[in-house]
């Protein structure tokens, strides 16, 4: 509002260099030459002619021949041209592109030349909106309109002096000849789609967020300015530094790899959404897609990390896993990551999860990591924070990678996915259709909305629990409350991510659940009121026998573990100082507790039994 | 002389009448001075750029310059002083925010000119670009300077050494304007979100008849492109005529046959 206080704003307020200005310009200088420049003819209206009317045919021909490049190329330049608004069309305005055939154009006047200095003003805006309005007798277009009335809202207070220089550059146009007038208009009209595109179209002179220092002025050459460029070389010479033959090396590996998958550099099927303006390629990589796409596939197999970042691929990788019966691992991988980039308050209450579901020892899915590792996480898991499980997780990261990562490319799978890929056909839009598309040009979902989907997706998961993998997301299986006949147990917990119940890998036999019905809910009641502290909301006091079986199991994980950390045990000490149970219905966690092998490689059939024992529902 | 019989009172809102109506007079003709150099500028670098159309700007800038300098001075006085009733006040606020506005306008305008006719000097003819404009900006220069015409006589033909002098005259004066803005700014402190302005939203169309002929001008612009099809369609209602044409012979033919 006020007049330039560049000096006082700190705020980003320059526009950054677009260095394809100054090239273009000195191409436009070229163009004018009489002798080697581009052909003019003039336009024949019905009262008049006006000259300097040019083809786009020409215009073509003239960049192939000055570049030495095939006209496709020359029509993308002139394109551009026309899209930063040197050159203007003279019929159909509104589409900056060129076409080439014998529709003209006519150069810009340098006044209303695309600058880097002088951003565009709004007020000129609203004057030339206020001159088109007096043309036109107040028939402006609808995008206009709402911009007229936006801006005097905005600049009400200048609008009497808006009006009046509107007035003033309408007489003022009235003094020139009538040709001139015309050409006045239509330059000040280009000028304008330019740079207030119409809606549906996009802005060549988009140039993305404004810069804090203004690249035009010269950097004053101050102690600080000295001292920054000397931090600057003093911490480019404490960088790691790789012979540039291996540098060099992976980065020809990596581009010869994904020169393929890289839409800007190879066509993308079935058409690239940028190019074409239809977002079917969009929609079949979404991110929890049924079926992935061939080239989606292929990238799983380039390396781990891809096949781990896609979220399609790390389903399919879960998938396989759970075959294979090694979940935990990429269970607590994923655990870990969610520690790692969760919020700052949850730390602890993750790091708790997390130990008690994977590493400590009778945990339900125990990793195996190797003793060192084990030793500094469980220290470091005293004081928790957001990197503590870093070297367990990497330790994680590479056995899944070296191990398990084999195995899935050659199983049956993934071998399945890749034969289900699918490969769409690619797109061939006429002229006519890519305009059609255009025009059907739709913003994508908003974030919230894809937020929301996410977490559904994620409660979706925590509802299909599978009792032998005994994923993160369980909650008490309600088909084994019937075996259990406990029928108050809570369902669903509000955050789906990491709130566990109990789930024991080595779960007993198929038959010790149909006749012990208590010990699954035990075990479930164990977990539940171990994480009582963390989720106090969710779980629900169990009945009386259920917890004097608690104590008599903690009681014997003690026994049988000796000393335990502090905190993780303390939860689990008993509440309720009932009579031990002497029920026979306490078993042991486990008979194959992780103090022996993992889990995994034992009871696999018994798994089986209870799956199908259980997945009726 | 008629008895002017005012109290002090009086005399201060008569002669703040008066210099109300005559700042709006000045900040009027210098805003129409700005739209004027408006339109000589955009001709800065096209076909018809020529040491007149410099000169034209020169003195289009100058007299810009001189209103500039006379409305500050006015309304800096009037604005810093304390005793001016509200309504003058509100006014005179209004037309400081005109002031204002203008003089941003002309200064955007003056870099732009200087810059442009940076790259192109009206020596070389060759590179100056084609934009379809046949006549210069004289009529346009009368109208700012308020001449019934500008006389063509005397057309300046400026040794080249004195175009680095040009130059150096227009760095300064724009970096006079610069200074003046500054200047307003520190001196005189208006909020404009407190201004109201009390014009209509939509500007009036001036003179229908004028408006029309431009319309008509621009439709036959626009023209061009719809050609083929009004061709196609003229032919269609010549064809539908010369059926209605054929139909009421042949029904005479048969009346004359058979009465």
């Amino acid at each position: 509002m006020t007049i330039r206080n560049t000096l006082r704003d700190h705020g980003q307020r320059y526009r950054p260099r677009m260095a394809c200005l100054k090239k273009t310009e000195k191409v436009l200088l070229e163009m004018q030459d009489p002798k080697t420049g581009v052909r003019s003819q003039p336009q024949r209206l019905v009262i008049t002619t006006i000259p300097h009317a040019i083809t786009g045919e020409d215009i073509i021909a003239w960049l192939a021949d000055r570049f030495q490049v095939d006209t496709q190329e020359a029509r993308t330049f002139g394109s551009m041209l026309v899209a930063l608004g040197y050159i203007y069309p003279l019929q159909d305005h509104k589409r900056l592109v060129i076409k080439p055939d014998v529709s003209l154009y006519r150069f810009q006047t340098p006044y209303f030349w695309p600058t880097q200095q002088w951003p565009v003003e709004d007020t000129d805006y609203a004057i030339y909106l206020a001159k088109r309005n007096i043309r036109k007798k107040g028939i402006l277009e609808l995008h206009e309109q709402e911009h007229y009335n936006r801006l005097h809202k905005w600049m009400n207070h200048k609008w009497d002096f808006i009006v009046m220089q509107a007035k003033e550059q309408y007489r003022a146009a009235k003094e020139r000849k009538k040709p001139d007038r015309v050409v006045f208009d239509c330059q000040e009209r280009a000028y304008w789609v330019v740079h207030r595109p119409p809606p549906g179209t996009v802005s060549a002179m988009d140039y993305g967020l404004d810069r804090l220092t203004d690249p035009n002025s010269d950097e004053a050459k101050t102690p600080d300015f000295y001292e920054r460029i000397m931090i600057f070389t003093q911490q480019s010479i404490m960088r790691p530094r790789v012979k540039s033959s291996v540098s060099i090396g992976a980065l020809v590996k990596y581009c010869g790899t994904y020169n393929n998958h890289d839409p800007f550099l190879f066509k993308c099927l079935p058409s690239n959404p940028w190019l074409t303006d239809d977002v079917t390629y969009w929609n079949l990589n979404m991110p929890c897609v049924e079926i992935p796409t061939k080239m989606r596939v292929e990238r799983w197999t380039f390396s781990f990390a891809e096949l781990l970042s896609d979220p399609r691929g790390r389903d399919d990788f879960r998938l396989f896993l759970k075959k294979e019966f090694s979940g935990e691992n990429l269970a607590f991988w994923e655990g870990c990551e969610d520690l790692k980039w969760g919020e700052a308050a949850t730390i602890k209450e993750k790091a708790e999860h997390i130990y008690k579901t994977f590493l400590a020892r009778g945990a339900p899915r125990w990793i195996n990591i190797d003793g060192k590792t084990m030793e500094v996480t469980v220290k470091g898991l005293k004081h928790p924070h957001r990197y503590v499980l870093d070297p367990a997780q990497t330790h994680i990261y590479m056995l899944m990678k070296k191990d398990s990562y084999g195995r899935y490319q050659k199983s049956p799978v993934f071998k399945d996915t890749v034969k289900k890929a699918i490969c769409p056909e690619e797109h061939n839009f006429s002229v006519a259709q890519l305009e059609q598309n255009a025009k059907k040009r739709r913003p994508s979902l908003s974030p919230i909305i894809l937020r929301q989907m996410e977490k559904e997706q994620r409660a979706k998961m925590a509802a299909n629990v599978d009792i032998t993998q005994l994923c993160r997301f369980t909650t008490p299986i309600p088909h084994l409350a019937v075996y259990s006949g406990i029928t108050d147990f809570p369902t669903a917990t509000t955050s789906p991510s990491l709130t566990f119940l109990a789930h024991t890998p080595a779960c007993p036999s198929p038959i010790s659940v149909a006749l012990d019905s208590t010990s699954a809910s035990e075990r479930r009641v164990e977990a539940g009121g171990g994480e009582g502290e963390g989720n106090p909301a969710a779980r629900a006091p169990v009945c009386g026998n259920v917890s004097k079986s608690r104590m008599a199991l903690s009681l014997r994980r003690l026994l049988k573990r000796g000393c335990t950390p502090a905190t993780m045990f303390a939860s689990l000490s008993p509440k309720c100082h009932s009579a031990a149970g002497t029920s026979s219905r306490i078993q042991p966690i486990s008979p194959d507790q992780p103090s022996q092998p993992p889990p995994r490689r034992i009871g696999k059939l018994k798994w089986i039994f209870l799956q199908s024992a259980v997945s009726t529902p | 002389m008629p008895l002017v019989n005012n109290k002090v009172g009086n005399d201060c809102t008569v002669s703040a009448d008066k210099a109300l109506v005559d700042e709006k007079a000045l900040v009027d003709s210098l805003i129409k001075v700005v739209a004027c150099y408006r339109h000589l500028a955009s001709c800065v670098g096209g076909c018809t750029d020529s040491l007149q159309l410099r000169d034209e700007l020169r003195q289009t800038r100058e007299k810009a310059q001189m209103l500039a300098v006379v409305i500050r001075d006015h309304l800096t006085s009037h604005l810093r002083n304390k005793r001016l009733p509200e309504v003058q006040r509100k006014e005179m606020e209004i037309h400081w925010v005109a002031f204002s506005s203008s003089l941003e306008l002309l200064h955007v305008d003056m870099c732009k000119v200087f810059y442009i006719g940076d790259i192109f000097s009206s020596a070389n003819t060759d590179t100056l670009v084609k934009t379809g404009i046949q006549g210069g900006g004289s009529e346009v220069a009368a109208r700012a300077l308020s001449l019934p015409d500008l006389n063509q006589a005397q057309s300046p033909t400026l040794p080249a050494g004195l175009e680095s002098q040009e130059r150096t005259t227009m760095e300064q004066e724009i970096s006079q304007i610069d200074h003046m803005i500054d200047d307003m700014e520190m001196k005189v402190n208006v909020m404009r979100w407190m201004v109201e302005p009390h014009g209509p939203q939509y500007a009036e169309p001036l003179s229908s008849t004028d408006s029309a002929s431009l319309a008509l001008l621009s439709v036959d612009e626009e023209q061009p492109g719809h050609q083929p099809l009004c061709q196609r369609s003229q032919i269609f209602v010549l064809l539908l005529l010369f059926a209605v044409v054929l139909v009421a012979a042949t029904l005479s033919i048969c009346i004359v046959f058979f009465s």
